[in-house]
C-alpha cells in the first residue's frame, strides 16, 4: 500500500510537471523561451536514449550522435524532399536510425569493452567525414514553410517525444529486459552464465536507443531552419548526451532529466557571462568529479542530502 | 606516374612518422598502466601551442624548442596523472580501463577550452622561415620541415627504444607492463613507475605536437582528430608494442597518401576502415607481443 | 628473523586467515603445507607486503613490515617467488634475471650472481637470449627462482615451486633450493607436495581453512598419522 502511494505520488509529480510544461506556449509566445525549452526536451531525449545503452546496459557507445544525424537528414529529406507529413517523416528518420543500429550493432557487439568504445567512435567519425564531404551545403527551409513557421507545434512535438522517451525507458527498466540489461552492466560474464541472452539484450537496448536518437533528429530537422548535414554528425551530440547522463546520474530514469535541467540552465547562465564553450569545460570538470567522486551523479548527491 | 607514386610514398612516410610518434606515447601509457588516455591528442595540441608561443614570444625555432616542449608536457602530464589517475591504479583491469577512459574524456572536454582561453579560437600557424621550402631528389620534392620532422621522429623513437631496453627504469616499465605484481616483487616502485611513464607519454605527445604544429594549422579542437589517429595506430600495431606502433604509423601514413591518388578526400577513411577491419579480424594487432 | 603474530587477513569482505602465527629463524627452511585454497599463498603474500592484515603484525629482524609497501619489504631482504612464477614474458631470460637484481644492493653483485645462477641452472645460460614467455614450465620455474636469488634476499619465499612440474624437474629444482639454502639464505616454502616439502624443511606448519592446525619439526610431522591421513596422495 505504501509503495502504491509513493508510486502514484511520483506519477502525479511527473504528470503535473508535464501539464505545466504543456501550458507554457499558452502563457508566453516568446521565441527564446520556447526555443530554450524545446532544446532542453531534445537533450532529455538524447540523453535518455543514450542512457539505455550506456547507462543501463553499460556499453559505452560513442557513436550516438551519428544516429541522431541520420535521423535529421532522413527526416528532413522525407519531409522537404519527398513531401511526407512531419509525423511520418520523423518516424522514417527514427526507423532509419533503428535499422542502422541493427546493422552496426551486430558486428559491433562482438567487440569487447574498450574496443567497442573505440569502434563506435570510429564508426561515427567515418560517417561524419562521408556526410561532410558529400553534403556540404546547408538545407534551408523553403519560403512557404518559413512564412508559416511557428515554434508552438515544434515545442509540443519535442515535449511529446521527450515524454515518450522517458516513459519507454521507465517501462523497459521495470521489465524483465531491464533486469537483464542491469545484469549485463554489472557483470557480463556472470549474466551470460545465468542465461541472459547477451547479444539479444544488447541489440534490443541499442536499437531502442538509436530509434529515439533518430527521433530526436527528426524533431531537430523539423525545428531547425537551416541544417548543415555534416554538423549533425559532429561528436558533440554524442558527448552532450553522455555528459548529461553521467552528471545527472547514469543508469537511472531521473538522472538524464536532472542532468539535462542542470546542463541547459548552466549553459544558458554561462553564456551570459562567459565566452562560448566555457560550459563545455565546466561540464568536463563536473564529469571528472562525478567519475572520481560521485559515480551516481546528481541523483546520488540529492539522495545523500535527503538522507541526512 | 611513377613519380606521382614516389611523391605520394615520400609524403606518406613523412606523415606516417608523425602518426607513429603521436601513437607511441599512447602505446607506452596503455602498455604499462593499462589505462586508455583518450585525451592524448590534447597533449599533442598543447605541444603545438607551446611551440607556437616559444616561437612567437621568444623567437625560438620550433625544432630547437622541442626539449622545452617535452619538459613542459612532462610536468603537465605528471601533475594531471597525480590529480586524476593515481587513485585508479589499484582497481582491477576492467574498471581501471573504463574509469581512465571516462576521466580522460573529461580532460578532452576541458583542455580545448583552456586552449581557447589562452590562444583564442582563431587558427594559428607555426611558420619558421624555411617552412615552405623543399629540395628535389630524383624528381621528388622533399620539404625541409617534413624531412627534419622525419629525422626527429626516428631519433626520438630510437632514444625511446634505448631507454626502454638499456636503462633500469625502462626495463622496470616493461616489466610492469608484463606483470605488475611480479615487478613489485622485484622492488619496483609501481606508483613512481606509473607517474613517470605517463609523464613520458605526455612528453612524447608534446614532441609530436611540435611536428604537427609545423605541418598544419593550430586550432583548440585539433586534439580529437589526433587522438583517433593515435588510437588507430595503437590498435593496428597491437596494444603495448612501442616499436610496432611506429611502424604501424608509417604503414598508415603511406596507405593514406597512396590512396589519396585514387580516393581523394576519402583517403582519410582508409585508416578508419583499416581500424575496423583489424578490430574485427585481428584485434590483437599486427605486432602483438608474445 | 621472521615473526608472524596473530594475523587476520581478509580478501575484500571474506576472511582468509584467522589468528595465524609462525616464526622463522635465521638459516632455517620452514614450510607451510596444506590443501589448495587453505590460505598458504595468502600468508606468503601478506609477509611480502601485498596484503595488509586487518589485525596482527609481521616482524622481520625486529622491524614491523606488515604495513610497509612491497618494494620497501623487498629492500629489507625478502623476496617472493610467486605461484604463477611471475616472469616477464616479453623480456628475455637475461633481462628477467637482471630485473631480479633491481635493488641497489643486488645490482652491485649482479654479474657475479648471474654467473652463479648459470652454474646452478645451465639451461638458463643456453636460453639466455630467448623470450621468457617461450620457456617450458620447468625452465620458467628455474628462471623464477634464479630471479629470487638475484635479489640477494635474506629470506626467500617460494610459493608452490613444484606446481605443474614433472617429478624429475621438481627434484632438480629442490636440489638447487637446498644449495641456495646452504649459502645462508633462509627459505619459507609454501607447498602442496607434502613429501618433498617435509623432506627439505627443518620445521613445518600445517594450514587448514585459514588456520594453523599443527606445527613442529618436519621429521616428526612426516611420521604423524594426522598428516598422513589428511594428505595421503596429495602432491604431484
Amino acid at each position: 500500500m505504501i509503495s502504491m502511494t509513493k508510486r502514484s505520488k511520483q506519477a502525479s509529480a511527473w504528470g503535473a510537471a508535464v501539464f505545466l510544461l504543456m501550458l507554457v506556449p499558452i502563457v508566453t509566445l516568446r521565441n527564446d523561451v520556447l526555443s530554450f525549452l524545446l532544446t532542453f526536451f531534445l537533450y532529455i531525449t538524447l540523453a535518455q536514449s543514450w542512457n539505455l545503452i550506456g547507462g543501463y546496459a553499460g556499453q559505452m557507445n560513442l557513436g550516438h550522435g551519428a544516429f541522431f544525424g541520420l535521423g535529421v537528414i532522413i527526416s528532413r529529406h522525407l519531409w522537404l524532399g519527398v513531401g511526407l507529413p512531419i509525423p511520418l517523416a520523423i518516424m522514417g528518420g527514427a526507423l532509419a536510425a533503428l535499422l542502422m543500429g541493427l546493422i552496426i550493432g551486430i558486428p559491433a557487439f562482438r567487440l569487447k569493452d574498450i574496443y567497442f568504445v573505440m569502434g563506435t567512435l570510429v564508426f561515427a567519425e567515418i560517417l561524419r567525414i562521408i556526410v561532410y564531404t558529400n553534403l556540404p551545403r546547408a538545407s534551408v527551409m523553403p519560403m512557404n514553410y518559413l512564412t508559416h513557421y511557428s515554434l508552438v507545434p515544434r515545442y509540443y512535438l519535442s515535449l511529446v517525444v521527450a515524454v515518450i522517451a522517458i516513459v519507454v525507458m521507465y517501462v523497459i527498466s521495470k521489465a524483465k529486459v531491464g533486469l537483464g540489461l542491469t545484469a549485463i552492466r554489472e557483470d557480463e560474464d556472470a549474466a551470460g552464465c545465468l542465461g541472459v541472452g547477451l547479444l539479444r539484450h544488447k541489440l534490443f537496448a541499442f536499437t531502442v536507443s538509436t530509434f529515439f536518437a533518430g527521433m530526436a533528429g527528426g524533431v531537430f530537422a523539423y525545428y531547425s531552419v537551416a541544417v548543415t548535414a555534416g554538423h549533425m554528425f559532429e561528436h558533440l551530440w554524442t558527448f552532450d548526451a553522455v555528459i548529461i547522463a553521467f552528471v545527472g546520474g547514469v543508469g537511472t530514469i531521473l538522472g538524464p532529466v536532472v542532468g539535462a535541467v542542470f546542463f541547459a540552465f548552466l549553459k544558458q547562465f554561462l553564456s551570459m557571462y562567459m565566452p562560448e564553450g566555457v560550459h563545455v569545460a565546466v561540464f568536463g570538470v563536473l564529469f571528472i568529479l562525478v567519475v572520481l567522486l560521485l559515480p551516481g551523479g546528481l541523483i546520488e548527491l540529492i539522495r545523500k542530502i535527503r538522507g541526512r | 606516374m611513377i613519380q606521382m607514386f614516389a611523391q605520394s610514398f615520400v609524403n606518406g612516410v613523412n606523415l606516417g612518422a608523425l602518426y607513429g610518434l603521436a601513437a607511441v606515447g599512447l602505446s607506452l601509457a596503455f602498455g604499462v598502466m593499462k589505462m586508455m588516455n583518450v585525451a592524448h591528442g590534447e597533449f599533442i595540441m598543447l605541444g603545438s601551442y607551446i611551440a607556437y608561443w616559444l616561437f612567437m614570444l621568444f623567437d625560438i625555432d620550433p625544432f630547437l624548442g622541442i626539449p622545452i616542449v617535452a619538459f613542459v608536457l612532462f610536468l603537465i602530464g605528471a601533475v594531471l596523472y597525480k590529480l586524476l589517475f593515481s587513485g585508479m591504479v589499484t582497481f582491477h583491469e576492467e574498471l581501471k580501463l573504463k574509469n581512465s577512459l571516462l576521466v580522460a574524456f573529461g580532460l578532452f572536454l576541458v583542455l580545448p577550452e583552456v586552449a581557447k582561453l589562452l590562444w583564442t579560437g582563431d587558427e594559428r600557424m607555426l611558420t619558421p622561415s624555411y617552412s615552405g621550402s623543399s629540395f628535389g631528389l630524383f624528381g621528388v620534392r622533399f620539404g625541409y620541415v617534413p624531412t627534419i620532422g622525419l629525422l626527429v621522429s626516428l631519433a626520438v623513437i630510437t632514444l625511446l627504444q634505448l631507454f626502454l631496453n638499456k636503462t633500469y627504469f625502462g626495463k622496470s616499465a616493461r616489466a610492469t607492463a608484463d606483470n605488475w605484481k611480479a615487478a613489485k616483487m622485484m622492488g619496483v616502485n609501481d606508483a613512481r613507475t606509473y607517474i613517470i611513464t605517463f609523464a613520458i607519454g605526455a612528453a612524447l605527445a608534446g614532441i609530436a605536437g611540435v611536428l604537427v604544429g609545423l605541418s598544419g594549422a593550430l586550432t583548440p579542437g585539433m586534439g580529437i582528430g589526433w587522438t583517433i589517429k593515435a588510437l588507430i595506430v595503437v590498435v593496428l600495431a597491437g596494444m603495448g608494442s612501442i616499436g610496432g606502433a611506429f611502424i604501424a604509423g608509417l604503414i598508415l601514413g603511406v596507405a593514406e597518401a597512396v590512396s589519396a591518388i585514387f580516393m581523394g578526400p576519402y583517403a582519410i577513411t582508409v585508416g578508419l576502415i583499416l581500424f575496423l577491419l583489424i578490430l574485427m579480424f585481428r584485434p590483437q594487432g599486427l605486432f602483438a607481443r608474445g | 628473523m621472521l615473526e608472524v603474530m596473530d594475523i587476520n587477513v581478509f580478501h575484500g569482505d571474506i576472511q582468509a586467515l584467522w589468528d595465524v602465527s609462525m616464526t622463522l629463524q635465521d638459516g632455517e627452511i620452514v614450510t607451510l603445507i596444506g590443501a589448495n585454497g587453505a590460505g598458504k599463498s595468502t600468508i606468503a603474500e601478506t609477509i611480502a607486503g601485498f596484503i595488509i592484515p586487518a589485525s596482527g603484525s609481521v616482524l622481520f629482524d625486529g622491524v614491523r613490515i606488515d604495513d610497509e609497501q612491497v618494494h620497501k619489504v623487498v629492500d629489507m631482504g625478502i623476496c617472493l617467488v610467486p605461484e604463477d612464477k611471475g616472469i616477464f614474458p616479453s623480456m628475455n631470460v637475461l633481462e628477467n634475471l637482471e630485473m631480479g637484481a633491481f635493488t641497489a644492493k643486488a645490482r652491485k653483485a649482479r654479474d657475479e650472481t648471474i654467473r652463479t645462477i648459470y652454474e646452478l641452472f645451465p639451461i638458463l645460460k643456453i636460453r639466455s637470449k630467448q623470450l621468457a614467455g617461450t620457456l617450458s614450465g620447468g625452465e620458467q620455474q628455474m628462471l623464477a627462482i634464479g630471479r629470487g636469488i638475484m635479489s640477494k634476499a635474506k629470506l626467500l619465499i617460494l610459493d608452490e615451486p613444484s606446481l605443474g612440474l614433472a617429478p624429475q624437474i621438481t627434484e632438480e629444482i629442490f636440489e638447487v633450493v637446498y644449495q641456495i639454502h646452504k649459502t645462508g639464505v633462509s627459505i619459507l616454502l609454501v607447498e602442496q607436495n607434502v613429501h618433498i616439502a617435509l623432506g627439505l624443511a627443518n620445521r613445518a606448519y600445517i594450514i587448514e581453512n585459514g588456520r594453523v592446525t599443527k606445527h613442529g619439526e618436519a621429521r616428526a610431522l612426516l611420521d604423524d598419522e594426522h598428516v598422513m591421513d589428511a594428505y595421503l596422495g596429495t602432491g604431484m
